[in-house]
């Protein structure tokens, strides 16, 4: 089976792996500026909640940085046969908590290069993410339009924490940019702190488990959002990919938003088609966390209603603490070829087909 | 507002309410034994929906008349149809007052009288 992983986490040993990368001045920053946790940390607004174990897996414990890509390696690509793994960094994507958006514009633009220069060419099974901070959407479409053309970057990546909703006109230089070098848009959760708003929507929740389970509200806000600002009539080909946000909250939102819209539609007269529409065309979803009911039977058809077998993207978040193996995902068995791999095809259309599976696609 | 017409035929019609009982943007509601008719004046003579919202059975006729936004680009807002449209008063969904045509769903319309004035008598074929 030809499998896509759209969540990898590509870990590093320390942050100081960024040094080379960046200008004199915020090198100076790294080296010698404040930082929320020890030597080493990744600079960015702290967020009120902490897991009580650490993300990882504790049969994940790289002793270097060699460590980080041959364990992946081992315990992953080679032992799942995956084809291809899009890399969705970690502790980047909290660039976008920090209230100096011109640190987080190095930051991010210094981890792109040293992604591109240290994780793609160790395996041809691997696709970069450029990682943004959307606090400068200016500044964003620049890193953007710099590296879209790379061969190996297969989309734009933000943290789904942010300052406001991902359709607020503020954001659109990042798609006009992303529409420009042919790369879908997505967002993965995290980012919440500093600048950004809470993870909830009614003020921070107390423990890890509980904030995770509602990591569904901001993704709710942003695909509303991205819909209602008309993102996707100007620019209909870009897709919106939503990471690790769970994905049966879709079809009761779509069918909340369908009924608004048939009564309000003269508030948005931009739009052409329905909600659900939009919704189908241009949005996908990653499959972890996938919700886990007693009876897996009305999960199925859950998703059944925002056609899931089309919308659906397989997802690891390898090596994090609710990582979903390939072998153990439970959707309906008719889907798996399309959500395991051939749905990504469409979306990321710089991940070379075999041909087995363009076959199938035809 | 409501008003219990005589059912007297005429022609093969119903006399529904005098012409002067209906105002521009202000429908009459016009019963029937147990069905209810708005009757609409518009800038070109005058029109009757069936006053049941074929989306939930709401009051249709009840609601505002009014216009809508042009479908448009990008975000511009150019309000067009001033008098053509009525959104039915429970959820708002606009139907075209001569066509009973629904704006955001095809698949959906109001029901329609034909109307004949004679004199200063408004009569409805209540049959088709």
């Amino acid at each position: 089976m030809f499998i896509v992983d759209t969540d990898v986490h590509n870990y590093w040993s320390s942050a100081e792996v960024l040094l080379p990368y960046l200008e004199p001045y915020w090198r100076d920053f790294l080296v010698r500026g404040e930082k929320p946790g020890p030597k080493g940390s990744f600079p960015h607004g702290h967020r009120p909640w902490l897991h009580p174990e650490g993300f990882s897996r504790h049969d994940i414990r790289p002793q270097t940085e060699e460590d980080n890509y041959l364990i992946m390696k081992e315990k992953h690509l080679d032992l799942y046969d995956i084809d291809v793994a899009i890399l969705t960094a970690d502790e980047p994507l909290e660039a976008s908590t920090l209230a100096n958006y011109h640190y987080a514009n190095a930051l991010v633009k210094a981890y792109n290069d040293y992604m591109i220069d240290w994780w793609l060419p160790k395996d041809r099974r691997f696709k970069g993410s450029i990682i943004i901070s959307p606090t400068d959407p200016h500044g964003a479409a620049a890193e953007i339009r710099r590296l879209g053309a790379h061969k190996d970057i297969v989309q734009v990546l933000a943290s789904h924490g942010s300052q406001r909703p991902y359709g607020d006109p503020f954001y659109h230089p990042i798609f006009e940019a992303c529409a420009e070098v042919g790369l879908p848009f997505a967002i993965h959760f995290g980012g919440q702190g500093g600048v950004n708003h809470n993870a909830i929507a009614s003020g921070p929740t107390t423990y890890y488990w509980e904030t995770h389970a509602l990591l569904s509200q901001p993704a709710m806000t942003h695909v509303v959002s991205m819909i209602s600002n008309g993102v996707f009539e100007k620019y209909p080909d870009l897709y919106f990919v939503v990471i690790e946000c769970g994905v049966s909250w879709v079809p009761s939102l779509m069918w909340r938003l369908d009924a608004n819209f048939k009564a309000l539609r003269k508030e948005t007269p931009w739009l052409k088609m329905l909600p659900s529409e939009y919704c189908r065309r241009n949005i996908r979803f990653s499959t972890q966390p996938l919700e886990q009911p007693q009876n897996v039977k009305h999960l199925w058809e859950t998703l059944e209603h925002m056609d899931g077998q089309n919308t659906l993207l397989f997802a690891s978040d390898y090596p994090h603490w609710d990582f979903d193996a390939p072998t153990n995902i439970h959707i309906p068995p008719a889907w798996r070829d399309k959500v395991m791999g051939l749905n990504a095809l469409e979306v990321y259309k710089r991940i070379e087909a075999p041909a087995a599976a363009s076959a199938r696609v035809a | 507002m409501t008003a219990n017409a005589a059912a007297v035929p005429v022609r093969g019609r119903t006399f529904a309410c005098k012409v002067n009982e209906v105002a521009v943007g202000q429908p009459r509601i016009v019963a029937f034994g147990r069905m209810s008719i708005g009757i609409f004046q518009l800038d070109d003579g005058y029109a009757a929906l069936l006053n049941i919202c074929p989306h939930r059975a709401g009051r249709l006729c009840e609601g505002p008349v009014c216009g809508t936004t042009r479908p448009t680009d990008r975000a511009e807002f150019v309000y067009e149809r001033a008098g053509e449209i009525v959104r039915c008063a429970w959820h708002g969904w606009e139907f075209e007052i001569r066509s009973g045509k629904c704006l955001v769903d095809d698949r959906l319309k109001a029901r329609t009288f034909p109307v004949e004035i004679v004199g200063g008598d408004l009569y409805l074929e209540l049959g088709r």
